[in-house]
């Protein structure tokens, strides 16, 4: 595994989101439209295999469940489709019943692969599973204390609990237990008993802003979450406590635990960045993107407009360049190779319309990172 | 047609509305002239402080606390300006190891003020709080400003 991260450029547009098979030989990413583009790998490069078109306004987010291999994609339509392999190879779409009224924005498969949740903007998530008698999938709503969109998920690797980031600038952790699919789950630091719509924690950063990114820890037992006020908030509820880092950086959007004790944030500032835990206490580590260059924090705001003044210039001369191999949001980070509990790469979308992936230097079997 | 100015909320009964944002962020309220008197005795403190020549005890003080909640309008207005008495009093070269010293919480309240103060240029000195601003954002980084922008809690 080389240090060096590896850079996929696609040229089509902004990536608005991304997932790869259980082998990685195959990638499904939409550049902002509402068609879904599949890639296969071949010799090093991607090379468009498919691509599923059923929705029609751009689809926000995508999930490849890596053992039964169906896709599922979800849409400011409103809709949600699961893609299934047909016998000639072909994506075949079945349309979900979310029983939403505005976008749906979030989509991820449970562990099992049995239920997935559709995040919404019309304040609740739509937890969806397969009713054999009517032959079709159907959502359940969790709704209540739900107050605005919901941006993101994360499910519990006990496939019952979800925790969700909303956009009332709370995340909460709640029980999606579907009677007749799910056996009743062994007790967790969130609860023993969990009817549907449990409300398990509700948490926030403190200083406002919308809750873009959340994350359950590989054993379940923590929460991450990061928020529009640059902060990122580790939940311990085994231990009780709470931790919110103020991030010196702009916000974070999505984040990802590398193993119990490093969690990698990435999102407006372009590259991932690795927070660890040293003790009981969290704090931030380093940025994983070795290129970058911090910026000149030498020149403040008045400087650059007294400079700009005497030289009459409309625009600043500064080092417009960024630093880093994005070169514009990420919005979204998911795990590449390596197990729940110990990430060995993770990939990066983002606005730039580069997919990026990353060796965190764990499989040398030290926690050290080759920066 | 302007589509981005429509209230999609307005037929909403159930909209999460401003009154309920603000609960959530800052909680009940305390009584008026409790919050004014707590502002005026710590513009009091904050001079007896600085007359001593304690600067730093005197900024700390000052972020202390501060007056959040919509009609406290009055209040906010003589917090703001004692903390702008504070920051003139500070000679520059003494600002970067001040804003060192404070904990992350109050480099944020910090900066609301100084974003407070430039809002009225008429009142005071845009240079020094200009000043301020670099070294906190040295120190603070653009988080700090972000939090400025997201925090519901004004000042």
């Amino acid at each position: 595994m080389s240090n060096q991260p590896i850079v996929n450029e696609f040229g089509l547009g902004p990536i608005s989101c991304h997932a790869f098979n259980q082998d990685r030989s195959e990638l499904a990413v939409c550049f902002n439209s509402n068609v879904v583009s599949i890639f296969r790998q071949s010799g090093g490069s991607w090379t468009l295999s498919s691509t599923l078109a059923e929705h029609d306004k751009p689809v926000t987010s995508i999930d490849w469940a890596p053992k039964s291999n169906r896709i599922v994609t979800c849409s400011q339509d409103r809709n949600a489709y699961v893609w299934t392999l047909d016998g000639q190879k072909q994506w075949k779409p079945t349309l979900v019943l979310l029983r939403i009224n505005r976008a749906a924005t979030f989509v991820r498969w449970s562990p099992e692969e049995d239920k997935f949740a559709v995040a919404s903007g019309s304040r609740c998530i739509s937890v969806c599973y397969f009713e054999e008698d009517n032959d079709w999938w159907v959502g359940k709503h969790i709704k209540k204390p739900i107050r605005s969109t919901v941006l993101s998920l994360d499910w519990h690797p006990n496939n019952v609990l979800l925790a969700a980031g909303c956009a009332d600038m709370k995340a909460r952790v709640f029980s999606a237990f579907i009677k007749g699919i799910d056996k009743k789950p062994a007790p967790t630091p969130w609860g023993e008993k969990l009817p549907f719509n449990t409300v398990c924690g509700e948490f926030s950063s403190g200083s406002g802003g919308w809750i873009h990114g959340v994350a359950f820890s590989p054993d379940g037992n923590s929460l991450a979450f990061t928020g529009h006020d640059s902060t990122i908030t580790v939940v311990d509820q085994a231990s009780g406590s709470v931790q919110t880092i103020r991030a010196p950086y702009l916000p974070y959007v999505s984040v990802l635990w590398l193993n119990e004790s490093q969690i990698v944030a990435a999102g407006h500032d372009c590259a991932p960045h690795l927070f660890e835990k040293k003790g009981n206490e969290w704090s931030f580590s380093a940025s994983l993107d070795s290129a970058v260059k911090k910026a000149d924090v030498g020149t403040s705001a008045r400087d650059t407009f007294r400079r700009m003044a005497s030289r009459a210039q409309a625009t600043a001369t500064n080092d417009t360049e960024v630093h880093t191999h994005h070169q514009n949001t990420i919005n979204s980070i998911r795990a590449f190779s390596g197990s729940r509990d110990h990430v060995e790469q993770f990939s990066t979308s983002g606005i730039d319309g580069k997919l990026v992936i990353w060796g965190t230097g764990l499989s040398r079997g030290m926690g050290n990172l080759h920066l | 047609m302007s589509f981005r100015k429509i209230d999609i909320d307005a037929l909403e009964e159930d909209a999460l509305g401003q009154d309920e944002l603000d609960f959530q962020e800052i909680g009940e309220l305390r009584p008026q002239h409790e919050v004014e008197s707590q502002v005026n005795n710590r513009a009091q403190e904050v001079r007896s402080l600085l007359q001593r020549g304690n600067a730093a005890g005197a900024l700390t003080t000052s972020l202390q606390d501060p007056p959040y909640g919509r009609n406290f309008g009055v209040a906010k207005a003589r917090n703001t300006q004692t903390v702008m008495e504070v920051l003139n009093s500070i000679k520059v070269a003494e600002v970067p190891q001040l804003v060192k010293t404070l904990g992350p919480q109050e480099q944020d309240v910090l900066m609301k003020y100084l974003y407070a103060g430039m809002a009225a240029p008429e009142q005071n000195n845009s240079g020094v709080l200009l000043a301020w601003h670099e070294k906190l954002t040295e120190v603070a980084g653009q988080g700090c400003i972000v939090r400025v922008i997201t925090d519901r809690r004004t000042v």
